[in-house]
């Protein structure tokens, strides 16, 4: 069902044959490579679903620049409905499909320095927080969590780096270097026993949603959309949920 | 066999300089394009707008003042450093040599994880300083040893060169004239080779200012505090291209200005000194 409403959505009406190409699994050779350019947070699970892409991770912002710009890309898949969307408005990819969500939650390092055990604790004077620029979704959604929480001004004191992607929010606590971090779930899983995962109040959470669109200036249109199809079958969904994101 | 032909020579010599134009035409296209480029990307006015904004001027000072305190400490500990590595000889004098180099040749994202687990509050100094109530993370100490890790090896290879080019017989004869150690350096050894020194110095400046990888990864990235010129450019591609490379060409002008003083200044040395003697004569000089 996901991958039927998915795949139909994001096909263009010129190409209907391409609802069936992949469904499932990547049907694409190595002869026709999809280029994807995806959010840092797809890092692990994407090369998962199909071994066969080739991928560039970053921050969706700087990915969306790229595409702008003229960068060779077939996939565009961000943290956020934000970037794609963008795209789609100038008519550079196909209409944005949903196909993950994630949870923004707070990381501290091991041993947790500053003794932050609620998301309140992160506004103590002389807590070093590490968070994404806000033209990245996990910096917008950090930003978004401490206006749930009321805490902006407090939180933003605290601030001590920007990062352009959410890998390097994880590395700095994860060396311990920031007392704490926003971050997704999944990245906190992927950095193992070195953090320890702060859950946000229901309230204070942002809507992180991860959308998945077809640069049209691609060269590989039809290994672009079996990709997107991979992702959003039942498979690439299971991959997903176990590296920890939700359904969309 | 080949006949060769006998006007073939002279078409040689006609079209070797039309070669040669040639190479130096693409070779100079390709390194000036890109800074042309950035620099027409937008129209002046716009480019003089984008480097008078806040986050410009912001990551100029954090610039300056980090790079001036790296070159200051370069130049201190780095001359003498240099002077006795380029008299002495001794075991492992070639191992040392190296290490000063190695930073050279290290991607500079390297020695960022290098001083990261060093001097990082988990690294191998962490908890040392920490008892000693020193915290470097996100600091802009932290910019400083990172521009001074990455940039200072430009400065001491540079001058171990200068000092071992020197006439030791100008520094033996200063020795015999009762002349110490330090006199020798700095009244005889660095006047000499005041050149190089400039040269090397200019390089690792040039080198600190455009200090990037070692800095994000070691310092990371806070307007006002550790976001460097070319941290900023990095910060803003994505949210505003505009800008980054308004400050991109803001880092232009600045590297063009750092190599076109140091040119002035080596070319002025150089003809200021009339010959080697009379450096020769200062030893005899009454002071």
């Amino acid at each position: 069902l996901v991958a039927g409403c998915g795949a139909s959505s994001s096909t263009s009406s010129s190409h209907p044959a391409a609802t069936t190409t992949g469904a499932g699994t990547a049907a694409t050779g190595p002869g026709d490579q999809a280029t994807v350019l995806a959010a840092a947070s797809l890092t692990r699970v994407f090369p998962q679903i199909d071994p066969h892409a080739k991928y560039t991770f970053g921050g969706s912002g700087a990915l969306e620049t790229d595409i702008e710009q003229g960068a060779p890309a077939d996939v565009f898949a961000a943290a956020s409905p934000k970037q794609p969307a963008q795209l789609y408005a100038k008519g550079l990819v196909t209409k944005p499909v949903e196909f993950a969500t994630n949870t923004l939650v707070l990381i501290v390092p091991n041993g947790n320095p500053a003794h932050i055990s609620s998301v309140n604790d992160i506004t103590k004077p002389g807590v070093k927080l590490v968070i994404c620029n806000a033209t990245v979704p996990c910096g917008d959604y950090a930003r978004t969590a401490f206006k749930n929480l009321g805490i902006t001004s407090a939180a933003m004191k605290n601030v001590v780096s920007q990062t352009t992607d959410v890998t390097q929010t994880v590395a700095d606590v994860a060396l311990g270097q920031a007392d704490a971090g926003f971050v997704y779930v999944t990245d906190a899983k992927a950095a193992g026993g070195r953090v320890t995962v702060v859950h946000l109040p229901a309230q204070a959470k942002p809507g992180t949603k991860d959308f998945i669109a077809v640069v049209k200036s691609g060269a590989h249109q039809a290994a672009a959309r079996a990709f997107v199809a991979s992702v959003l079958s039942a498979a690439g969904q299971a991959k997903l949920s176990a590296d920890g994101f939700g359904r969309p | 066999m080949i006949r060769v032909r006998w006007w073939w020579p002279a078409v040689g010599r006609a079209l070797l300089p039309i070669g040669v134009a040639a190479v130096i035409a693409v070779v100079l296209a390709f390194l000036l394009l890109p800074i042309v480029a950035l620099v027409t990307y937008q129209p002046l006015h716009d480019l003089i707008n984008g480097i008078g904004t806040k986050v410009a001027t912001d990551a100029m000072l954090v610039s300056l003042k980090t790079n001036a305190i790296a070159f200051a400490i370069t130049i201190a500990l780095g001359t003498p450093f240099a002077f006795v590595l380029a008299r002495s000889r001794f075991r492992g004098r070639s191992v040392v040599i190296t290490i000063v180099e190695l930073p050279l040749v290290m991607p500079p994202a390297v020695a960022g994880l290098g001083l990261l687990v060093a001097f990082g509050r988990l690294g191998l100094l962490g908890h040392t300083l920490r008892v000693l109530g020193i915290d470097l993370a996100f600091t802009q100490a932290a910019v400083v040893l990172a521009i001074l890790f990455v940039a200072s090896p430009f400065y001491l290879r540079g001058a171990i060169a200068a000092f071992e080019a020197l006439d030791p017989t100008l520094i033996d004869v200063a020795s015999t004239l009762g002349a110490g150690p330090v006199r020798r350096m700095v009244r005889i050894a660095v006047p000499l080779a005041a050149g190089g020194l400039g040269a090397a110095a200019a390089l690792a400046f040039a080198r600190g200012v455009g200090e990037f990888g070692a800095t994000i990864l070691f310092a990371g990235s806070f307007q006002g505090t550790t976001q460097t010129l070319p941290l900023a450019v990095y910060s803003l591609f994505d949210a505003n291209l505009d800008q980054a490379i308004a400050i991109g060409v803001l880092l232009i002008i600045v590297s063009a200005a750092i190599l076109l003083s140091a040119k002035l200044l080596v070319g002025s040395w150089i003809s200021s000194r009339t010959s080697p003697s009379r450096a020769a004569r200062s030893i005899f000089a009454p002071s």
